[in-house]
């Protein structure tokens, strides 16, 4: 080290030495002191700007020196550091490997977190972008076309006002094979309030979204990728589309392709002025932009004082309505942030177990080395000097292990996307970009010091040190590392049980929702859809004709036990929903009982295997000319006839006039419609034979259910060519067995489960090794005391209990704090667990006896070493 | 103030340190006594350069200083010539005589 004076002083100090030798100088040769003294302080010139000159040299000097020896001083811990590593190449490869599985899982959890959640959203200033709809079961949902119109010339406070969209289907058929396309009509504004402009051509004007000009549309950069070719002279083409040309306005980018499943086209919604009156019938999906400076609290009152009005003018259908706003990002993303988030946090748990065996690590290789610390630290090291040198190591093992985590985290990004259920949107944008590999170096440094910092200050202080030297690098048996060494069991048991209990509890949802009855049987059947387009087929009965061929078609494909058709199955998208007034009550909208409606051929019972429980299944009896009949789900039953026999009852809906009260003649069983892990809901059954003319627009789309005892997917082939066979631009689409659609609906409960379960198959294993490490390193340290107690007279049972003891006294500290630990956070799953408690004791035990179990066989395969030890050796190794 | 004394050409007077330094090391007022008696009092270095060019050289870590007691018994601070410094010298040097050679070239050729 430099002895530096302060800059100030030392230049001080150097200037009046050399005025005070001139002068001297100049009167040796004879001038008067006084004189002397001022020719020579005149051949500085002025002192002052001379002192501010050299001052401002001098810090810059003593900068740029401090600056070389710290560099200087890096490169030689980096050197040594390699060196040490490469000669402990087990202890270093055991180190990074550790590390790098903490940090490739954290990097490759963070990609997908960014892609999903983080990143911006490719549309104009997103955030103000807002869902705006009808308040149902306590948030924003769709509207209806008269109360969208009615609130849009209400408030001013959105850019472009409010655009509606409508998802619809699209039969697409020019000279390539027919294909099933999702669309949506929407309104002219639509694209301005979403803030996208198209790449080529235009989006449609006002004026083409009236009923007669609307068969205009514009293409998404897939469909026109896909279709298209991707050529700049689609614009001005014609397209076919459900049976009737459109004219091709434009393309939009592809950054608004936001989803894989997104839209793939639009066109014009062109309300007609009936549809603009209709207040029932929800099903618009609102988009507004709030003006800058206009906050989400001030329109809400706007809506507000709007829902008021409507519900004074249309009393019948808006007697209960509100409305409310959502930001489009939150609504986009869904429950995945916070599915995200958790394996994130899961994730970072496993980074912190790796973190604390690694420290682990670095203090049993620092005992090791107490005496060449001692060493430095004798030839005048500082404490501090020591410490970057033990820091220096855990930093080239964490950008190692930085290097190596990546490489993991590729392959875990690729095989999270792979196998990640298809709905959550932008997953499959997911990769290591700069900003993941920002992301690993940042946790790898924050890991360095994590697992470095608390080994380098204990291997650096003094009094440890001067143990060091005495006792020639066997290294000190003070209790005070030991402490460390137990402190650091007691935070990996408690971290591994908190991501078992995780990982416990969605197993046993899982578990439970398995063996959750559905109320239908899935094995062997096969589900289709198909859409008859309003412009080819807009007569009723050419309608009921085309689905008994398809029907009839069906049902003679060799192998088909039954097959129905209906306008849902279960799972999946479909079905609509209806407020059923049972007969003796006033229609109004506390009487209503929200139910699913399916518009069924008889043999849909038989088909999906739903018992008829009472009464009768529908039969060709039950025709357009005879009365209205009904069947009813057991819980609508319970619901609108508590106490009473339903069969016989009759029950006001959907459509008006002496038609809507209809006959219940049977009652079936109760099906989990949308999924296992909701409850069913009260549902009925209306014959397709009886679909009122005026409602036919609401079941163009339909089901086709086939049940076989084979193999259904075996029936896909004969299905379409059947199909094909009634009309060839009919395409089928959505083609999935049951149990494919029943997986696919625990898709995203089941990814969480098995990352989940995997993150804490990890943590439970390094929290093994860090027990297994810790309690070697105890035996090994103690192989001389054990020695003297055997020869005393301790029998190998007592030397394997004490061994024992010390070894889980730490671990049941750690599995109280974790119990603690899961307790609290485990909430946060709640949201996730089917029919189990967050804190169900259950799982909580079955986890504390696993981990207890297998830190007992990582403690004990040391303890039975120091059992077999040899007295007299022992003791001679003195 | 006018400089009686010739100009020094452009960075002449580091070399003149270094090459005073190589000798061992001198406190500032030493470095410039010397080059004044060297050259008979030809060229009279200016405080007002010199320090200034003391330092730079240091953070150049041409020469490094240290504190230690003047002839007369003053603490005083001393330069000293680092191995950088010494190659920069020898490079100086080489540049200098091959400058003075082709100067004189030039002037004294009749």
């Amino acid at each position: 080290m430099f002895w530096r004076p302060r800059v100030g002083d030392e230049v001080d100090e150097e200037l009046t030495f050399h005025l005070e030798m001139r002068t001297r100088e100049y009167i040796a040769r004879g001038m008067d002191p006084q004189l002397a003294r001022r020719t020579a302080e005149r051949r500085f010139g002025d002192l002052g700007r001379m002192r501010t000159i050299l001052h401002s040299l001098g810090t810059r000097r003593n900068r740029q020196m401090e600056r070389m020896q710290y560099f200087g001083e890096l490169m030689q811990d980096l050197a040594f550091t390699i060196r040490q590593l490469r000669k402990n190449p087990g202890f270093a490869a055991v180190a990074v490997l550790t590390l790098a599985l903490g940090i490739g899982g954290t990097t490759a959890i963070f990609s997908a977190v960014y892609a999903v959640v983080l990143q911006a959203l490719p549309l104009r200033d997103p955030s103000r972008l807002m869902l705006v709809g009808e308040i149902y079961q306590g948030a924003p949902h769709v509207m209806s076309v008269g109360n969208y119109v009615d609130t849009n010339v209400a408030i001013p406070d959105f850019d472009h006002g409010l655009s509606a969209l409508n998802y619809a289907n699209f039969n697409l058929a020019d000279e390539s094979t027919p294909e099933r396309v999702v669309g949506a009509r929407v309104t002219a504004n639509y694209f301005d309030v979403m803030g996208v402009q198209p790449i080529l051509g235009r989006t449609f004007t006002t004026d083409e979204d009236q009923p007669g000009n609307d068969r205009v549309v514009v293409l998404s950069h897939r469909l026109w990728v896909r279709r298209f070719g991707a050529t700049s002279q689609v614009v001005g083409r014609t397209v076919r589309m459900n049976g009737v040309p459109y004219h091709l306005l434009g393309v939009m980018p592809e950054s608004f392709d936001l989803t894989t499943d997104s839209e793939e086209l639009w066109t014009p919604i062109a309300f007609t002025p009936q549809q603009r009156a209709t207040h029932d019938e929800h099903y618009l999906t609102v988009y507004g932009r709030l003006k800058p400076g206009v906050t989400r609290r001030q329109v809400q009152s706007q809506l507000d004082a709007v829902a008021m009005r409507l519900r004074r003018d249309f009393p019948k259908d808006d007697e209960t309505i509100s409305f409310g706003t959502v930001p489009f990002v939150e609504q986009f993303i869904g429950d995945y942030r916070q599915r995200l988030l958790t394996l994130l946090a899961a994730v970072g748990v496993v980074l912190l177990i790796a973190c604390s065996n690694v420290a682990n690590l670095l203090l049993a290789r620092g005992a090791v080395r107490a005496r060449e610390i001692a060493l430095r630290t004798a030839l005048g090291a500082g404490q501090w000097r020591i410490v970057r040198q033990l820091l220096t190591e855990s930093l080239v093992l964490a950008m190692s292990a930085a290097v190596a985590g990546l490489i993991i985290a590729r392959a875990l990004v690729t095989a999270v996307v792979a196998w990640s259920p298809s709905e959550v949107p932008r997953l499959e944008q997911a990769r290591i970009d700069p900003v993941a590999f920002g992301f690993a170096i940042v946790i790898a440094l924050a890991s360095s010091v994590l697992c470095g910092l608390a080994p380098a200050l204990r291997l650096s202080r003094r009094r440890d040190l001067q143990n060091g030297l005495r006792d020639g690098g066997r290294g000190s048996t003070g209790g005070q590392r030991d402490r460390l060494r137990a402190a650091l069991i007691v935070a990996e048991v408690a971290l591994s049980l908190l991501l078992l209990v995780g990982a416990g509890l969605l197993i046993r949802s899982a578990i439970a929702l398995q063996q959750t009855a559905t109320g239908f049987e899935p094995r062997g059947v096969l589900s289709a859809r198909i859409t008859l387009p309003v412009t080819v087929y807009n007569e009723p009965a050419q309608v009921s004709e085309t689905l008994r061929q398809i029907h009839d078609a069906a049902v003679a494909i060799p192998g088909v036990s039954a097959a129905a058709i209906t306008s849902f199955a279960a799972m999946g998208s479909g079905g609509g929903s209806n407020g059923l007034v049972p007969e003796g009550r006033e229609p109004n909208a506390a009487n209503q009982i929200p139910s699913t409606l399916r518009v069924i051929t008889p043999d849909f019972f038989t088909t999906m295997g739903v018992p008829i429980v009472k009464g009768r299944n529908f039969n060709d009896g039950d025709r357009r000319d005879g009365p209205r009949v009904m069947i009813v789900s057991a819980r609508l039953a319970a619901l609108a006839f508590p106490g009473q026999d339903p069969i016989g009852k009759r029950i006001n809906c959907c459509e008006p006039g002496p038609q809507a009260l209809k006959t219940i003649v049977g009652i079936a069983g109760d099906i989990r419609s949308r999924g296992p892990a909701l409850p069913p809901g009260p549902e009925f059954y209306l014959p397709l034979a009886q679909v009122p003319d005026v409602v036919w627009n609401w079941f163009r789309t339909l089901y086709i259910v086939a049940r076989t005892p084979g193999d259904p997917s075996a029936l896909i082939k004969p299905l379409s060519a059947a199909v094909m066979n009634v009309d060839r631009d009919l395409p089928l689409f959505d083609v999935r067995t049951m149990e494919q659609r029943l997986s696919g609906s625990l898709a995203t409960a089941r990814f969480n489960t098995v990352l989940l379960s995997l993150l804490g198959g990890i943590g439970l294993l390094l929290a093994a090794s860090g027990i297994y490490g810790v309690i070697a390193y105890y035996v090994s340290q103690r192989t001389q005391e054990i020695g003297v107690r055997m020869a005393l007279g301790a029998t190998r049972g007592s030397v394997v209990r004490l061994i024992l003891s010390q070894a889980m006294r730490p671990v049941a500290i750690g599995a109280m704090l974790g119990i603690l630990a899961a307790t609290a956070a485990s909430r946060v799953l709640a949201s996730q667990l089917f029919q189990v408690s967050s804190t169900d004791p259950l799982t909580i035990a079955a986890v504390v006896a696993t981990l207890l179990g297998v830190a007992l066989v990582a403690s004990a395969v040391p303890a039975r070493r120091a059992a077999t030890v040899d007295p007299t050796r022992a003791l001679q190794s003195e | 103030m006018a400089n009686p004394s010739p100009e020094l050409l452009h960075g002449t007077l580091d070399a003149l340190v270094l090459k005073t330094l190589a000798g061992g090391r001198r406190h500032g007022y030493a470095i410039a006594r010397a080059i004044e008696e060297t050259t008979a009092e030809v060229v009279a270095v200016e405080e007002g350069s010199l320090y200034p060019a003391l330092y730079r050289m240091e953070k150049k870590g041409w020469i490094e200083a240290e504190w230690g007691l003047s002839e007369l018994g003053r603490r005083a601070k001393f330069y000293r010539l680092t191995p950088k410094g010494r190659r920069h010298l020898a490079a100086q040097t080489a540049e200098w005589s091959r400058f003075a050679a082709a100067i004189s070239r030039v002037l004294l050729t009749t």
